[in-house]
């Protein structure tokens, strides 16, 4: 037969958990309400107490900092930001006039100005917008300029297998694009 | 092939030996010991040093990525969450951040890493929450009769098919 929390019945268990007030004396705790039930390693069950949940506190609470944070983008009270960008397949994380070295060759020339449309974070030293996955295009603007577009450093791939006389060396170069950063800006247009 | 005098015997072996072994002596110059002058000994080892930085090169993406899980691990610890914890309850809310990222976060930017670890712990109490459900013992769900199941069959089959 295998031991089950349906031995001690769950109301009872909450109602001890929830409402007693335990006087931590040694010998004897008196409860206000309840049976007492000694702690033992099946008198509660093994998952965590959650906390009392109220769903319009909560909505109330969630609906007041969205408020805040609007107010502080509306009226600029904010320095630098920062930002996480999807981008050639990696995720940077960006701020103004920060230079990204892409391994990879963009359709791009040099001078051209890109926006970056992939943005899955945005913050400041108050406030960070996540988004899920992405922040939305109305809300943040990434902007960057291609400066340069060179070729890596010569690397050596070299394979090597003893005693039977097998070696092979090969010379890599890398296509390099190097983006500078220009400007983040957020717009108030949280809901 | 008519060789009368010695002198026409001789042929050059090759222009640029000189050159060739500096390319591969500049390789060396950084060795310790007889290896970064002697040719015959740094060849061995600049082929070995080659093959060692080839290999590294794919073990690196691999350390790298153990490392950004230990630093992220220790920061959620410090929120009171677990790395696995905050992982999957990041993916179940669909933030698509990669783990260095979040490691960087970690470290330069702490109060949005504590958004993220609240968010997380949310999120992972709403699943406890839906999981655990009214509190009400599960009671089993009513097996289908298989004697009903062969009468709908049977309907089936008689029920004339319309194309």
């Amino acid at each position: 037969m295998h031991l089950s929390y349906s031995a001690i019945p769950l109301e009872v268990l909450r109602s001890t958990v929830r409402n007693s007030t335990v006087k931590k004396t040694h010998s004897c705790v008196e409860l206000n309400a309840g049976l007492y039930i000694p702690q033992t390693s099946l008198s509660r069950p093994p998952w965590p107490e959650l906390p009392v949940l109220d769903r319009e506190e909560e909505q109330k609470q969630h609906r007041a900092v969205v408020q805040k944070v609007n107010a502080l983008i509306e009226n600029g009270e904010y320095g630098r930001l920062f930002a996480v960008v999807h981008f050639a397949s990696r995720q940077w994380k960006v701020t103004n006039e920060d230079l990204i070295l892409i391994e990879n060759h963009i359709e791009a020339q040099c001078g051209d100005r890109i926006i970056m449309e992939k943005v899955l974070l945005v913050g400041g030293e108050d406030f960070t917008l996540i988004g899920k996955p992405l922040v939305s295009c109305d809300l943040v603007r990434v902007e960057a300029t291609v400066i340069e577009k060179t070729e890596s450093w010569p690397m050596v791939h070299m394979r090597f297998r003893k005693r039977h006389r097998f070696q092979r060396k090969r010379i890599i170069v890398q296509p390099q694009t190097v983006l500078r950063i220009n400007s983040i800006e957020v717009s108030p247009g949280l809901i | 092939m008519v060789f009368l005098t010695l002198p026409c015997w001789i042929r050059s072996r090759g222009p640029d030996r000189y050159w060739k072994v500096q390319e591969l002596l500049k390789n060396a110059r950084h060795f310790r010991g007889r290896k970064n002058r002697c040719y015959k000994l740094a060849v061995r080892t600049v082929c070995r040093a080659f093959v060692y930085a080839t290999k590294a090169r794919k073990v690196k993406r691999r350390s790298m990525r153990t490392l950004w899980i230990s630093r992220i691990a220790a920061a959620s610890r410090e929120h009171g969450l677990k790395y696995p914890a905050l992982i999957h309850n990041l993916v179940k809310s669909s933030v698509q951040l990669n783990r260095r990222i979040l490691s960087d976060l970690a470290i330069t930017e702490p109060r949005t890493f504590q958004a993220l670890a609240t968010l997380a712990r949310a999120r992972q109490q709403e699943g406890l929450r839906a999981a655990l459900g009214d509190g009400t013992e599960p009671t089993a769900p009513e097996q289908p009769n298989p004697r009903t199941l062969l009468q709908l069959q049977q309907n089936q089959d008689l029920q004339p098919e319309m194309y």
